[in-house]
C-alpha cells in the first residue's frame, strides 16, 4: 500500500506579531499548526534574560559578565553579544517594594538605557508586584514610544494599566500573565480585546514550571491553549506565546545547589545550562514563539534546537 | 468535537420586508438582518430566495455578493428550490471563511442537489426524508445512507454532508421527538454530522415558549451529537444555551467572559 501522509488541517491561525523596529525587528508566531508540523516556516524566537538586580544569580554569571553585571545597559550589550540572541528581556527586580523598591523614574531611565545599548528588540519584565508593575510599564511604555518593545506582563490586577498605556497610548505589545491557568489565559485576552487593545498586539504569557517541577501541567496547558487557537478556531486564544523560563529554571536546587552544597551532581553552571535547556526546550516543542533563557550558553543550544529540527 | 455551528435563519423570503428587498434590490433590510444576526454570534447565514423561477440566478449571485462584501467573506447557506440559483450563487461565492452550503437536498425529488454540491465542492444539507416527515428511525437511517451514498460516489468528504433528520413540532408531534433525539446520536455515532431547522419543534406555541423549548431541544440534541442547526441567532436563551453546552461538551475553553466574546 502506498504512504500516505496523514495530515492534520486545522482551521484556526496563530496571529503574527512583530516587535522591535526597523531592521532588528522581529515577527513571532503566524503558524497553523502545531509546532514544527507545518510547512509555513514556523520558528521560535530565543531570547536572552538580563536584571537590574543581579545578586542572587549563580556565580557563573559573575565568571562570565565580571562588572558588567552591576550596569543593565552593559550587561544587556554583552549578554546579546555573547548569546547571539534574537531579542533581550530586562526585568525591572529592583521596583519591588518588598525589595529595593526602585523608583519608577529609576525603572524608567534602566529600561531606556538597555533599549539604547542594544540593537535587537526589547521585553521589559516588571517585578511581580501588580500595582508597582502598572506604575512602572505605563512609564516604560511611555517613554519607549515607538520602540515597539513588549510589556511582560499585564495580570488581571493591572491589565487596564498596562493595556490602555501599552496597548493603546504608545503602541507597545502586551502581554498577559495568566500562571498555568487555561481559562485565565482566555479571559484575560478577553478583557485586553474589550478593552480596545488588538488582538495583533497581544503576547499570551501563560507560564512556566522548571523541568521536573510540574512541567507536565504547563505542557497540558500550552496543548490545549494551542489546539482551541488552532482547532476550534477561537480567537480569543490565537496569541503567539512568550515564556521566560529563566527565573524558574534557575530557582531550582538542581540549579542553585553550589558544587560545595552537593559534589556529587558536579559542576553548578552545567547543571544549571541543564535545568534551562531541559525547560526551555519542552516549551518550544509545546508551542512557544519566543523563548527566554539566561545563560548564553542555553540560548545558542536552544537556537541550535530550533534550527536543527527545521532542518 | 469542533464548536456548535450556527446557520442564521433570517434572511428568508418569507419574511415581507425582505421579500420586497430582494423584489426591489434594496440591500438595507438585508444587512441589518444580516448584521443583527452576526452580532448575535451566527457563524453562516442561509440566504433563503425562495422558488425564484424568475431571475433567480441573478437575485442569488446580488444577495451572495452583498453579504460577504460588507461582512468579511461570511460564509452562507444558499437556500432556494432553484438549483441554478444555487449554482450561479456559487460561482460568484468566495471561500476564505468556508465552503458554501447547499440547502437542501433529500433522497426524493432533491436528491441532485447533493450532485449539485458535489459538482461545486459545497457542503450540502441531505434531509433524511423522501416525501414529508419519515416515519421512523428506520426510514430516516435508510434515506441518510442513500444520501451519503451518492455523495461519496461523486467524491464528496462524508464530513461536507450535514444530516437533518427533520425536528417535529412538538404541538401535535410530541411522542415522536424522542426518535429525532436517537436519530441524531445514530448518525453521529456513524461518524456524520447533523443540522436541522430547529424552530419547527416550537411551531405554533406562544412566543415566549418558544425559546424554552428550542433551547431545551437543542441542550438535548447537542448531548447526542447534534452539530449545527438553521436557527434564529437573535433568540438569545438559546445562544446562551449553545454556548454553555458547548463548554460542557468542551468543545469551546471556558472562561468568566465567555458569553460576551
Amino acid at each position: 500500500m502506498p504512504y500516505k501522509k496523514a495530515e492534520q488541517k486545522f482551521s484556526g491561525k496563530i496571529n503574527v506579531c512583530e516587535i522591535g523596529v526597523g531592521d532588528a525587528a522581529i515577527s513571532i508566531g503566524g503558524e497553523n499548526s502545531l509546532p514544527f508540523l507545518g510547512t509555513e516556516g514556523f520558528k521560535t524566537a530565543v531570547g536572552i534574560a538580563i536584571s537590574d538586580t543581579t545578586d542572587e544569580w549563580a556565580d557563573c554569571f559573575k565568571a562570565l559578565y565580571g562588572d558588567d553585571l552591576k550596569n543593565p545597559a552593559a550587561l544587556a550589550k554583552a549578554a546579546v553579544e555573547k548569546s547571539g540572541a534574537d531579542f533581550l528581556l530586562v526585568k525591572l527586580e529592583s521596583a519591588d517594594p518588598n525589595g529595593a523598591d526602585a523608583s519608577v523614574e529609576s525603572c524608567v531611565a534602566t529600561a531606556v538605557a538597555v533599549e539604547a545599548a542594544i540593537d535587537v528588540p526589547l521585553v521589559v519584565e516588571g517585578c511581580k508586584n501588580a500595582e508597582k508593575d502598572a506604575k512602572v510599564l505605563e512609564e516604560v511604555a511611555k517613554a519607549l514610544e515607538g520602540k515597539n518593545v513588549v510589556l511582560f506582563s499585564a495580570v488581571e490586577d493591572n491589565y487596564k494599566t498596562i493595556g490602555a498605556a501599552g496597548g493603546m497610548a504608545y503602541g507597545q505589545k502586551v502581554s498577559a500573565e495568566s500562571a498555568v491557568d487555561i481559562n485565565l489565559a482566555k479571559q484575560l485576552n478577553i478583557l485586553l480585546t474589550q478593552l480596545g487593545v488588538k488582538s495583533k498586539d497581544i503576547i499570551m504569557d501563560v507560564g512556566t514550571a522548571a523541568a521536573g517541577y510540574g512541567f507536565e501541567y504547563v505542557a497540558s496547558t500550552m496543548d490545549r491553549i494551542r489546539l482551541a487557537g488552532l482547532g476550534q478556531n477561537d480567537e480569543s486564544l490565537q496569541m503567539p506565546i512568550m515564556t521566560n523560563v529563566s527565573n524558574e529554571a534557575w530557582g531550582v536546587k538542581e540549579a542553585v545547589s553550589t558544587i560545595e552544597d552537593a559534589p556529587e551532581w558536579g559542576d553548578q553552571e552545567a547543571r544549571g545550562i541543564g535545568m534551562e535547556v531541559a525547560t526551555a526546550s519542552a516549551c518550544v516543542v509545546g508551542g512557544s514563539n519566543a523563548i527566554i533563557v539566561r545563560h548564553p550558553e542555553s540560548a545558542k543550544t536552544v537556537k541550535a534546537l530550533v534550527a536543527g529540527i527545521i532542518g | 468535537m469542533s464548536k456548535f455551528m450556527v446557520i442564521g435563519e433570517r434572511i428568508h423570503c418569507i419574511s415581507p420586508a425582505i421579500r420586497q428587498a430582494f423584489a426591489d434590490r434594496n440591500p438595507e433590510p438585508i444587512l441589518l438582518r444580516a448584521k443583527e444576526q452576526l452580532d448575535a454570534g451566527a457563524d453562516y447565514l442561509d440566504l433563503n430566495i425562495g422558488p425564484a423561477e424568475k431571475g433567480g440566478e441573478e437575485l442569488m449571485q446580488w444577495g451572495v455578493k452583498l453579504l460577504q462584501e460588507n461582512f468579511d467573506n461570511v460564509p452562507i447557506a444558499l437556500d432556494t428550490a432553484n438549483m441554478k440559483a444555487i449554482e450561479a450563487g456559487i460561482q460568484v461565492y468566495n471561500r476564505s471563511k468556508g465552503k458554501p452550503i447547499v440547502n437542501s437536498a433529500d433522497a426524493g425529488d432533491r436528491i441532485e442537489y447533493v450532485d449539485l454540491a458535489a459538482a461545486n465542492d459545497a457542503m450540502v444539507i441531505a434531509l433524511c426524508s423522501k416525501e414529508g416527515v419519515p416515519g421512523s428511525n428506520d426510514e430516516r437511517i435508510a434515506y441518510c445512507s442513500e444520501l451519503l451514498e451518492r455523495g461519496m460516489e461523486r467524491g464528496m468528504e462524508p464530513t461536507d454532508l450535514l444530516f437533518d433528520p427533520l425536528f417535529i413540532v412538538i404541538k401535535g408531534m410530541q411522542d415522536q421527538l424522542g426518535d429525532v433525539l436517537e436519530a441524531i446520536q445514530m448518525i453521529t455515532d456513524m461518524g456524520l454530522l447533523t443540522t436541522g431547522g430547529l424552530s419547527n419543534v416550537s411551531n405554533g406555541a406562544p412566543k415566549h415558549i418558544r425559546p424554552l423549548l428550542d433551547s431545551a431541544t437543542v441542550a438535548m440534541a447537542m448531548q447526542c451529537g447534534f452539530s449545527s442547526a438553521i436557527v434564529n441567532p437573535c433568540d438569545k436563551r438559546l445562544m446562551e444555551t449553545i454556548v454553555a453546552c458547548d463548554i460542557i461538551k468542551n468543545n469551546i475553553l471556558y472562561a468568566d467572559s465567555v458569553l460576551e466574546f
